[in-house]
């Protein structure tokens, strides 16, 4: 093939557009929607990641139907305890307006490991301004009950001095053996 | 004695019919009350849903307070439970740490404290001079060196300074989890794809507070806007105390502050 001068330059220029042209195209294709909204990443992955389902509600969510639980759980010093932690996500058991599931109730020694994972005195690292921890078994030595007793038997789960209290008052030792008043339930 | 008329048209059945339906409906309503199901928990970070959230113009901080932390586990449960992380990675954990008179320092997680701590160390043999519980997450870097390496673009920092992965686009080459000064990065085993805390970023969009925020029992753990000045992290932070980072020489600029941490904690 012999091509003029002005020929050469005209198939140069004619390949390189189809060249960049076809680069272009390719880069169209794998270059995805959103990608350099806000920088070098797909601007609808924070989107995508905001759409995420919750599983958790809030104390809140829970009390909206239990209305009995909410009013000893409130009152009593466990009112900062989230109701999901022992008894599993919200999401378990409430979907679309209706209930989809049973969540577990702690029974027997469940309840008192549960306890223990916050309370336990061997466990030095906990601040002791921020938890009352008890020794185990010598708590129960020292009240006087069988050592086979879980935490719930005296301890309302919900508010652990409750029954307590009421006990304390009954008997009319009220502030004798705890030195507590009316709003730690 | 007035005699009552009887009522108009008002028949004994259809009567009792009225007060049967009412009966039922009441009792219906007390059982189901109104909007329950449909039902949003409050706003917890303020001023996230009453108005469009502005990507460009956000800025929070997370405040972990060492000396208030009992190593319960309660956040390393949630948050399991929210993401459904899969059995041996965390996306967030407790560590113990125990300090000996001879300066040694002997940390463990065991399960990453969501099973709590129920048994003291038995392997220490020295007098233990302090032991506190550090709870970790990510730090949301402001300058992250995880999205520094990511040769895709999979990780990146948001307008609104959330260090988020796009799982559509990780390829999974795992060099952002050798990146991590802070190892809070992991391969997902199913989805071969890279995983980290992101501070509930889909609870925060909603108004909600982070899960491991939201159920820790003794407010260790505080999250908030710092463009709010009623917030307990503004407070926090514009207040006297002493506030860490971890690794602050590496020059990361982390977001998660630590209130109470000793110089052995990294």
């Amino acid at each position: 093939m012999d091509l003029s001068y002005k020929m050469r330059l005209v198939v140069l220029a004619v390949g390189l557009c189809i060249l960049a042209g076809s680069g272009l195209l390719v880069k169209g294709f794998l270059v995805p929607e959103s990608f350099g909204v806000y920088g070098p990443y797909r601007a609808d992955a924070i989107m995508e990641e905001a759409a995420l389902p919750i599983r958790h509600g809030t104390n809140t969510s829970c009390f909206s139907c239990h209305a009995h639980e909410a009013n000893i759980h409130q009152a009593g010093l466990h009112k900062t305890i989230s109701c999901e932690f022992c008894h599993g996500p919200y999401a378990d058991h409430v979907a679309d307006n209706k209930k989809t599931g049973t969540l577990p109730m702690k029974t027997g020694d469940e309840i008192t490991t549960l306890c223990l994972r916050c309370h336990n005195t061997e466990i030095k690292a906990r601040p002791e301004q921020v938890i009352k921890t008890v020794a185990m078994p010598d708590h129960l030595k020292d009240r006087q009950v069988k050592l086979s007793h879980n935490c719930s038997q005296c301890h309302h789960v919900h508010a652990p001095l409750k029954h307590i209290l009421r006990a304390d008052q009954i008997m009319d030792r009220a502030g004798q053996a705890n030195e507590l008043t009316e709003k730690d339930i | 004695m007035k005699i009552m008329p009887p009522l108009p048209d008002m028949k004994k059945r259809s009567f009792l019919k009225k007060v049967l339906n009412g009966t039922i409906a009441g009792s219906l309503y007390l059982v189901f009350p109104m909007g329950a199901g449909s039902f949003e928990p409050p706003e917890q970070i303020p001023g996230i849903r009453d108005r469009e959230y502005d990507l460009m113009n956000q800025d929070f901080a997370f405040i972990v307070d060492i000396t208030r932390c009992i190593g319960c586990g309660s956040c390393c449960v949630a948050d399991k439970r929210e993401y459904n992380v899969p059995d041996g990675n965390y996306r967030t954990w407790v560590e113990r740490y125990v300090k000996g008179f001879s300066d040694q320092v002997y940390v463990d997680a065991p399960n990453g404290g969501l099973d709590g701590y129920q048994t003291p160390r038995a392997d220490i043999r020295e007098a233990v001079r302090d032991t506190f519980f550090v709870p970790k997450l990510c730090n949301m870097c402001r300058e992250a060196p995880c999205v520094q390496v990511c040769p895709v673009g999979a990780t990146f920092t948001s307008p609104d300074g959330f260090v988020l992965v796009d799982e559509k686009r990780c390829v999974g080459c795992a060099y952002c989890i050798q990146a991590c000064p802070y190892s809070v990065r992991y391969l997902h085993p199913e989805s071969r794809v890279v995983d980290k805390c992101t501070w509930c970023y889909h609870r925060v969009r909603k108004g909600l507070m982070p899960a491991c925020v939201d159920v820790c029992p003794t407010g260790a753990r505080k999250f908030g806007s710092l463009k709010d000045e009623d917030s307990e992290v503004y407070q926090i932070l514009k207040g006297p105390g002493v506030l860490t980072v971890l690794k602050k020489d590496m020059g990361t600029w982390p977001a998660l502050y630590y209130k109470g941490a000793r110089r052995e904690v990294v």
